[in-house]
């Protein structure tokens, strides 16, 4: 049973030590930590964690790797660090303090409609209370100095999904497009839509879209979908 | 650890130190802050531009006209204590050989003594413990100041500069000065041709080898301009390289004529060593 729900990007500059002396990601940080925040409260048995990655895995251990994008700290070796994804989400479970169990996995960027079916059908199925934290970025290519450079089609499908995450509204994740997320390099397509299908049917209540800004061209959204029983 | 005014620096912060010259004819500036008013502009210029240290001087290093100690006290000592009255905080240093005019400085509020002519009067380092003052000691392999090199020879020049500058922060240390408010300065272009200057410069890491924290004084000098065949005024990217290739051997405080250009520098060689970290980081990461 999924008791709360939330999504939140997954930039590597949401690890502090990254962004050098001025902080340029505290809002969003603070609003990450607001939906992880709303996921704690419900009183979870544990936290199941879903980031994209390049190739999917139910189960990934490891450690956050700073070094891997030149910063601080010890180097991790490649097999020991945690993926991007799930290196933001530890962080964000940590800088919270969470003391329950935290399950984390990834799912492929590519993965197709029968794998998300089958991933968010596994999730639901949990018989604890889960606090669901999807890590999903929306289109990278929002202006000439994002990381994508300019792809206009990306405005009309990034406000889909913002529109989406705002309402709950699972069929528009469902109906995204992989090859045009794909080309829009909106990361987050299958961790949506495995989230919606483990949602399918369920009670969201009060859903609230807590951040939605493109700073560096690519947009950022933070969503908190309570579930009825949070 | 080096402390100045009170103050304690780590050891991978960098300082500036703006020249004020209150002289009719130094090299770079011929006199342009020789009246009050001027020199007050020049430095609240550089407080704004983020100095961390004014170094006040009433005699230009190069032979000219004889200044006596009271003519030099004369051109120094109100104005330390008219900058004192307006900067509290400002670290104030004065360029001085000679005690008397250092006792006369420290009492109108300067806090560090720039004793660019390596102990030529032995009496300055007791004026520095007395007043609780920091001070410069700086390699000049005992000439007698304002005269210029000729023919200088050293065996080592790196070495004689390390073995002259310890030796004489220990001593000021023996007489009773705070050992982590003793600066050492090698003294580019001091007692020194070109090689010489170049050397230090290269091989400035056996001078912050020793512990002390390492004044350099390169701005717009002559080994800069003979490396560069560039006359005064042109000498700016060149004095900015030296500038660098210090900081990355670990230089501490940088006597200079433009503040800003050199502040930068630092910034930059300090987030390349690591020990500072980058304004702000956005590319790739987003």
């Amino acid at each position: 049973m999924i008791v709360a729900t939330a999504v939140c990007p997954q930039p590597p500059l949401l690890l502090r030590e990254l962004t050098g002396g001025r902080d340029v990601a505290a809002d969003l940080r603070k609003a990450c930590e607001e939906a992880v925040g709303v996921l704690l409260g419900a009183a979870p048995d544990v936290i199941v964690v879903l980031g994209a990655d390049a190739r999917s895995a139910d189960r990934v251990e490891g450690r956050i790797a700073l070094s891997a994008f030149g910063g601080p700290g010890e180097r991790v070796p490649g097999d020991e660090a945690l993926p991007t994804s799930l290196a933001v989400a530890r962080r964000l479970l940590d800088d919270l303090d969470a003391r329950v169990p935290v399950e984390m996995g990834t799912i492929a960027a590519d993965a197709d409609p029968a794998e998300v079916a089958l991933r968010g059908r596994a999730v639901a199925d949990r018989p604890e209370r889960v606090g669901l934290l999807v890590m999903a970025d929306a289109g990278a290519r929002r202006g000439p100095r994002a990381p994508g450079h300019l792809d206009g089609r990306t405005f009309a499908v990034d406000d889909t999904i913002r529109a989406a995450l705002a309402g709950a509204d699972r069929a528009s994740l469902l109906a995204l497009d992989p090859d045009l997320c794909a080309e829009l390099l909106i990361g987050g397509r299958a961790a949506l839509q495995v989230m919606a299908r483990a949602l399918d049917g369920a009670v969201v209540t009060a859903p609230r879209l807590l951040y939605a800004d493109d700073p560096f061209g690519v947009l950022y959204l933070v969503a908190s979908w309570p579930g009825e029983d949070a | 650890m080096m402390r100045l005014r009170g103050r304690e620096y780590g050891a991978h912060e960098t300082l500036v130190m703006a020249i004020v010259n209150r002289t009719p004819d130094s090299f770079y500036d011929k006199g342009a802050t020789w009246d009050d008013g001027p020199a007050f502009e020049r430095v609240r210029k550089v407080v704004s531009e983020g100095a961390d240290i004014v170094d006040i001087g009433g005699i230009k290093a190069a032979p000219g006209e004889e200044i006596d100690a009271d003519e030099e006290k004369r051109r120094v000592v109100d104005f330390v204590a008219a900058v004192r009255a307006e900067f509290p905080d400002l670290v104030i240093s004065v360029d001085t050989w000679r005690a008397s005019v250092g006792r006369a400085a420290c009492e109108a509020g300067a806090d560090l003594l720039n004793d660019a002519w390596g102990g030529y009067d032995p009496e300055l380092a007791e004026v520095a413990a007395e007043y609780d003052a920091a001070l410069v000691c700086t390699h000049t392999a005992g000439v007698t100041p304002r005269t210029r090199p000729h023919r200088v020879r050293y065996t080592d020049v790196v070495a004689d500069a390390v073995s002259y500058t310890v030796g004489l922060a220990e001593r000021a240390v023996s007489l009773g000065v705070d050992p982590a408010s003793v600066l050492i300065d090698p003294a580019h272009d001091f007692a020194k041709n070109t090689w010489h200057s170049l050397e230090l410069t290269r091989r400035l890491d056996e001078m912050t080898a020793t512990g002390w924290p390492v004044l350099v004084s390169l701005s717009n000098k002559d080994f800069v301009g003979e490396s560069l065949d560039l006359p005064v005024g042109e000498r700016l990217t060149g004095t900015l390289a030296a500038t660098a290739v210090c900081a990355w051997q670990g230089a501490r405080v940088y006597r200079v004529h433009e503040v800003p250009e050199t502040r930068q520098v630092l910034d930059m060689v300090a987030a390349i060593r690591g020990v500072r970290p980058p304004a702000r980081t956005v590319r790739g990461l987003a």
